[in-house]
């Protein structure tokens, strides 16, 4: 049985069990995230005037995943949106940052919540928000400009422009992309890795194919007139399907 | 005689002052020793607490930095669809 659901200004959809334990670890990520509530932890932090601050471990977990893929995407996916990551310093749940430097952790949160809320899981299944999901077990998806994928173990996640216009900031310009892609799915293996390496991959415009191929991860690029790419990793991934016996 | 005697009274205060020195010093490093092990950051306060969410997550995540998932051919029409959002 699937359900759906609205959750973090998206729609849920989740099968493989009862909709209420994913959709209290969604809500929980979204109350302590949501830039749009005022009360949310991240809008009480954005707004405080401390340099030092304790923060929650979920906060923390959240913040530390972020720094994580700034590294790894080499600032190409930046909670601070180019604004100034190396002045931000997370020890357990110490956040030391200059006043006034926003965080935005909208690159990780999501992808977050939807592996956390796919591991509530009793068993099989899967939870997507927003077109961003985590499998316990195959999974076939469709894919943007038709086609569909068996998501076999890990995640799925899609990043670009087509929903939302021009929505996703090059932190090296911080300026929005000029990307030759309109939408780019990666197969990762959580959701955090298919959303992070997706939104690096629409950023690097031309090199984001062979940057996925490099770190073995399957790449689907379709590009502003529709033709669609798709990576080695990808390409291969497909044409090696498991014999039957 | 009385001055052998002054000398041993004044061999025995600093005895005295010698022990309480020590005594002292072994008391003031052990308060220090225990508020720096309770106190200050850095120091070990304890075995680490797990921060609340499912260990299949923590692994999950852990495991997954910037690692391939793994897909195949699409057997089946698909109950779900990936877009950006």
């Amino acid at each position: 049985m699937i359900h759906r659901f609205s959750a973090m200004g998206c729609e849920a959809v989740v099968a493989g069990g009862e909709a209420a334990a994913p959709a209290a670890v969604l809500e929980r990520w979204e109350d302590a995230f949501s830039l749009f509530r005022p009360d949310s932890e991240l809008s009480r932090v954005n707004r405080s005037p401390a340099r030092v601050l304790v923060v929650s471990p979920l906060f923390a977990r959240a913040l530390s995943a972020a720094l994580e893929a700034a590294a790894q995407t080499r600032g190409l996916v930046d909670p601070t949106l180019g604004t100034g990551v190396e002045r931000v310093r997370l020890t357990g749940r110490v956040l030391v940052r200059p006043p006034g430097l926003a965080l935005d952790l909208n690159g990780v949160v999501k992808a977050l919540a939807v592996d956390e809320a796919a591991a509530a899981l009793p068993g099989d299944g899967f939870v997507s928000v927003g077109g961003d999901l985590a499998v316990r077990g195959p999974v076939d998806v469709g894919l943007p400009g038709g086609g569909a994928v068996r998501v076999v173990r890990g995640g799925l996640a899609t990043s670009g422009t087509a929903t939302r216009g021009r929505h996703l900031v090059d932190s090296r310009t911080a300026r929005a992309s000029d990307s030759p892609w309109s939408q780019v799915t990666v197969s990762g293996a959580s959701c955090l890795a298919a959303d992070v390496a997706a939104k690096a991959a629409f950023l690097l415009g031309d090199e984001g194919p062979a940057w996925l191929d490099a770190r073995d991860m399957p790449g689907r690029f379709v590009a502003g007139d529709g033709g669609v790419v798709e990576n080695e990793t990808w390409a291969g991934s497909l044409r090696e399907a498991p014999a039957c016996t | 005689m009385a001055a052998h005697s002054r000398i041993e009274r004044a061999r025995g205060r600093a005895r005295v002052a010698k022990t309480a020195l020590g005594a002292l010093t072994a008391l003031v490093f052990g308060v220090a020793f225990v508020g720096a092990k309770t106190h200050a950051p850095g120091h070990s306060k304890g075995k680490a607490k797990p921060l609340g969410a499912p260990s299949s997550f923590e692994h999950a995540v852990h495991e997954s930095a910037l690692h391939g998932g793994q897909i195949a051919p699409a057997v089946q029409p698909p109950p779900v669809v990936t877009s950006s959002s």
